[in-house]
């Protein structure tokens, strides 16, 4: 039997409300709801289209326990699908590779097309005859996970059931509007990964305020003061914080990374952090951008993805070197108190924390967002039930 | 199938050579004895061209529709 928790005082006003329990936080049976609840009728970020740069690249990837397979098509369209055959429900593929073909069970090499047809089932009706009646290829062609891609991001949503994605999205899609252009990823240097040891729901709590930067943050005291920060809030959407006093990087000889064209001037200084609720945390500044992937492995193992875009395919390599260090400095930072956080879950009677009703709004706002989405999840179960 | 087409498939399989594996099956499709024995080496054949996107596939496939083999 799943635990079902309370969630009332989440949903009050943030001057009075308490955080998500505990066990959301440590209980591998609300991870399994939450799975349902907030990540898999969501749309969640899975990878990016920059993971698979050419045609034929398949990337096999366990998202929340299912296997699922990226991979660029010979349309150059960047799919996914549930990363196995259907006849024996074998994984496809086991590691990244590149698909010259077609995609061969290894079990009894099935195959299929990489847009997802069935295209031979050899032996099926017996030994050299490759078709029965009752096996109807067109009725078991890879089965494909509705996704959509926006910032690079490969966003999914696995229940199907979700509103469309420019519909779900469209605060962040508006107020990001003048960022609606070519993002161009950084490459290998432009991407990294960290393990840490904390709910992936954390990881979002900690990345919405501009509390914590002074303490966590010391570096940036010296340029990007607290009270340059403001909130960012859109409950049931997403929520962050923003800068006023953006700086951009400098290199050697002076040199800058190119701006994205004809933004406004407000972006001469500002940039924005936001977390789109579930998974995907997303950075804009004029000269680059930024997106975190989280990747839920258990109720308290988290994979953070990052990766870094610029406007232009070619971009200084010392300098984006540079930036990607400073980045990896900054949310490495944030490692010891996002795990501090999740250890502090297991305190018996800690009743989900206080916020401050001024500084942790878009904190609040996230966990409103998850007990609203949980509690909607329960309803609808206990109704079938 | 001869012994050392036999050994030769062998091989090609344990270095994972698919592309070899294409010519050996089709190989062992000519020399088969009766007609379910050539399907099902051209069978082999056709699936690993299609695995490595070897040109020869819609050649296999064509033949083996003909024979009423393959769909």
């Amino acid at each position: 039997m799943a635990t079902t928790t309370d969630l009332s005082t989440v949903r009050q006003s943030v001057d009075k409300a308490n955080g998500l329990p505990n066990a959301h936080y440590i209980d591998p049976d609300v991870f399994l709801e939450e799975r349902d609840a907030l990540l898999f009728s969501q749309w969640s970020g899975i990878a990016v289209a920059a993971d698979v740069p050419e045609i034929g690249d398949a990337v096999p990837i366990e998202f929340l326990g299912m296997p699922m397979l990226l991979l660029r098509d010979r349309d150059n369209q960047v799919r996914v699908y549930q990363n196995i055959c259907r006849h024996r429900g074998m994984i496809l593929v086991e590691e990244p590779r590149k698909i010259e073909g077609a995609i061969r069970c290894s079990y009894h090499s099935w195959c299929y097309g990489l847009d997802g047809r069935l295209v031979s089932t050899p032996h099926v009706g017996g030994p050299g005859q490759n078709t029965h009646e009752s096996v109807d290829r067109k009725q078991l062609g890879l089965i494909e996970v509705r996704s959509k891609i926006w910032r690079d991001v490969v966003w999914i949503n696995v229940s199907g059931d979700a509103p469309e994605f420019e519909d779900a999205m469209h605060e962040v899609i508006q107020r990001w509007s003048e960022f609606e252009q070519p993002v161009y990823h950084g490459g290998a240097d432009s991407k990294f990964s960290l393990e840490v040891n904390c709910n992936w729901k954390l990881a979002v709590e900690n990345y919405c305020e501009s509390y914590h930067l002074p303490w966590v943050h010391p570096g940036l005291n010296s340029y990007s003061r607290l009270e340059d920060h403001y909130h960012i809030e859109k409950p049931e959407h997403h929520s962050g914080q923003g800068t006023l006093v953006y700086r951009q990087l400098n290199g050697e000889n002076g040199a800058m990374f190119p701006d994205f064209p004809k933004l406004s001037q407000k972006w001469d200084t500002a940039a924005e952090y936001i977390a789109c609720y579930p998974n995907v945390m997303l950075g804009v500044h004029r000269d680059h951008a930024f997106a975190i992937i989280l990747t839920p492995n258990q109720q308290d193992k988290t994979t953070e993805h990052v990766h870094l875009y610029y406007s232009t395919p070619e971009t200084d390599d010392a300098l984006r070197a540079k930036n990607a260090a400073q980045w990896k400095e900054v949310f490495v930072e944030d490692i010891g108190v996002v795990e501090g956080m999740q250890r502090g879950r297991h305190a018996i009677g800690f009743d989900g924390g206080h916020f401050s009703p001024v500084m942790d709004s878009p904190t609040h706002c996230f966990h409103d967002w998850c007990a609203s989405q949980i509690d909607a999840h329960r309803a609808t179960k206990q109704a079938a039930e | 199938m001869s012994d050392a087409l036999d050994r030769e498939l062998l091989n090609a399989h344990e270095r994972g050579d698919k592309t070899a594996l294409v010519t050996l099956y089709s190989q062992a499709a000519d020399n088969a004895n009766t007609d379910d024995a050539k399907y099902f080496y051209m069978t082999h054949a056709y699936i690993f061209a299609l695995d490595t996107g070897h040109p020869i596939a819609q050649q296999l496939r064509a033949k083996l529709v003909i024979a009423g083999r393959e769909a």
